[in-house]
């Protein structure tokens, strides 16, 4: 065990690539709670291709370093253009004006890549993430991030609680319903931007969900869901880094390692999900032969 | 500062619109504390509307609504809303404590934890709708009757001036529907002004002082007995959804 789970860390570009998974896993597993209680996944999944031609300028106009803040523009602009759009146009129904919004900024996207020389090693990182090239400032990064969301929830934990919980009654509360949906935006386009150079694009979704709807698969409360969330979150990016590393090292079969963390966080999911079915089964049972 | 004699609410000439048609005309009224005013009209009638208006959440076209002797905005602390409960997601993860612990929070602020008085206030409030043994418990499992009350406690919780409900007594069963009202005979007692709209021209006569019959425009305000007639009410209903059973009105809608 400790060779597959321990003994890899030992290299310096294997430590970074864990340091930032653990982070990040927790940071989206708390995270995706709160994305999970206002059911907004569908556009947690647009921002995340929304973000994408954001990567793309800030990579051709600065370079690796410049990827974070071109991300962190189209991340500002996308939240401000999504919000605008659900508020406004009532016209055409929230989820189709979503999938418009994101093929476009993800063909748009894909058009820059492709005018690039490099075009399928760098659409492939940019989509996928590089997870073991990961530098010691893009950690100092991430943990920027992760101090700004944590204290941003902190401070606002109540409030977007009543506002998931009952949006009527926070509204009649006195709470400025708009600000708190922003504010929520904000925190998911930083989390996706934070965690796209590592997982990528596309399986950054995963991270921010999958936790999430494990821990709520396990508990019925809040005060648990979300530890247990951030947990799975960084579990699975240590169970996964390690498997891909030990397959591609000791066993000839090359594993990319942000899919890999993906697959072993929704294996993960799944095996909740069966325990879950099982312990209830049951109760269940009693239920349908006590009904008259 | 507002007094114990002056009105809790005070509506005058209000109208209000979303689009070229008013969704209310000249409502007009007056409730004072301790009173309950049941909101009467069929759907549609403008009720949720006026409810609205009250929390200063649709602006009025014209007339205006004195709550506590401010303005609705201003007064928003000191008075509580209870939405139905049906409309609130039974899978949410969140206890009934906690549910009721909300009606505290713009008093507990931000970052300061729940002090012993908080959690005093939301453990009596969850006592008076009778369910304090259920705190615990995930608040989509309890009833819908039940799940109503604890509505009731959150906003109880809150200590307010005016109370208002939207339509709580809708799919509530007998026991749930005494819990309710018993809460809110104990809310008037202490001062705090009800207003609460309904399809129970029953329970009207129960637990309110006084009625308002809205249809778009208002076709009586006043004592509950006065008010509450078979002409005014075939009028507020437009004539036909209306049976009669000597002194009981039921009325029936499409």
């Amino acid at each position: 065990m400790d060779q597959i789970f321990i003994a890899p860390f030992a290299h310096p570009f294997m430590g970074r690539a864990l340091a930032e998974l653990l982070v990040l896993g927790a940071l989206a597993g708390t995270v995706g709670v709160l994305i999970l209680l206002r059911r907004l996944a569908f556009m947690t999944d647009a921002l995340t291709h929304t973000v994408f031609p954001g990567v793309v300028i800030g990579y051709l106009l600065g370079g690796e370093g410049g990827v974070f803040w071109g991300a962190l523009a189209a991340a500002a602009a996308a939240t401000a253009a999504l919000l605008t759009l659900m508020t406004r146009h009532r016209a055409v129904t929230e989820d189709a004006a979503l999938a418009v919004l994101l093929t476009t900024f993800f063909a748009v996207g894909v058009v820059l890549v492709s005018r690039e020389s490099g075009y399928t090693a760098d659409l492939t990182a940019f989509l996928f993430g590089r997870i073991l090239t990961v530098t010691p400032q893009q950690l100092t990064e991430t943990l920027v991030v992760t101090a700004l969301v944590v204290a941003a929830l902190a401070v606002l934990r109540r409030p977007l609680l009543a506002r998931a919980f009952d949006p009527e009654g926070a509204r009649a509360a006195g709470y400025r319903i708009g600000l708190l949906d922003l504010a929520t935006n904000a925190v998911v386009a930083l989390v996706v931007v934070a965690a796209v150079r590592a997982v990528g694009t596309v399986l950054v979704i995963a991270l921010l969900i999958v936790p999430a709807a494990a821990a709520r698969l396990v508990s019925d409360r809040l005060v648990l869901i979300v530890p247990i969330a951030a947990a799975i979150g960084a579990l699975g990016g240590w169970a996964g880094l390690a498997v891909s590393y030990d397959a591609s090292v000791h066993h000839g079969l090359r594993l990319a390692s942000g899919a890999t963390v993906v697959l072993v966080l929704v294996a993960g999911h799944l095996g909740a999900l069966a325990a879950v079915t099982i312990r209830r089964r049951p109760p269940a049972a009693r239920t349908a032969r006590s009904t008259p | 500062m507002n007094t114990p004699t002056d009105p809790a609410l005070e509506l005058d000439e209000v109208t209000v619109s979303y689009g070229p048609a008013p969704a209310l005309e000249n409502i007009g009224g007056v409730v004072g504390p301790g009173e309950a005013v049941a909101l009467i009209g069929p759907n549609g009638a403008g009720k949720s509307t006026l409810i609205k208006a009250i929390l200063g959440l649709v602006p009025l076209v014209s007339g205006r609504i004195t709550v506590l002797g401010r303005t609705p905005a201003q007064a928003r602390r000191e008075v509580a809303y209870v939405p139905q409960a049906d409309t609130l997601d039974p899978e949410f993860p969140i206890s009934v404590g906690q549910v009721v612990l909300m009606g505290r929070y713009r008093r507990i602020g931000p970052l300061r934890r729940p002090r012993a008085a908080d959690r005093r206030a939301a453990g009596d409030a969850l006592e008076q709708v009778g369910l304090a043994d259920r705190a615990r418990h995930r608040f989509g499992t309890l009833s819908g009757g039940q799940r109503q009350r604890v509505l009731l406690a959150r906003a109880i919780a809150a200590e307010p001036g005016l109370l208002l409900l939207d339509e709580p007594f809708n799919g509530v069963d007998a026991v749930s529907e005494q819990a309710l009202l018993n809460a809110v005979a104990v809310l008037k007692g202490q001062g705090t002004a009800v207003v609460v709209s309904t399809h129970d021209l029953a329970l009207a006569h129960l637990a309110c002082e006084e009625v308002c019959l809205l249809n778009r425009r208002q076709y009586g305000f006043g004592p509950t007995r006065l008010t509450l007639t078979p002409d005014r009410l075939r009028a507020t209903y437009g004539g036909h959804a209306l049976e009669l059973r000597g002194d009981r009105v039921i009325v029936a809608h499409s």
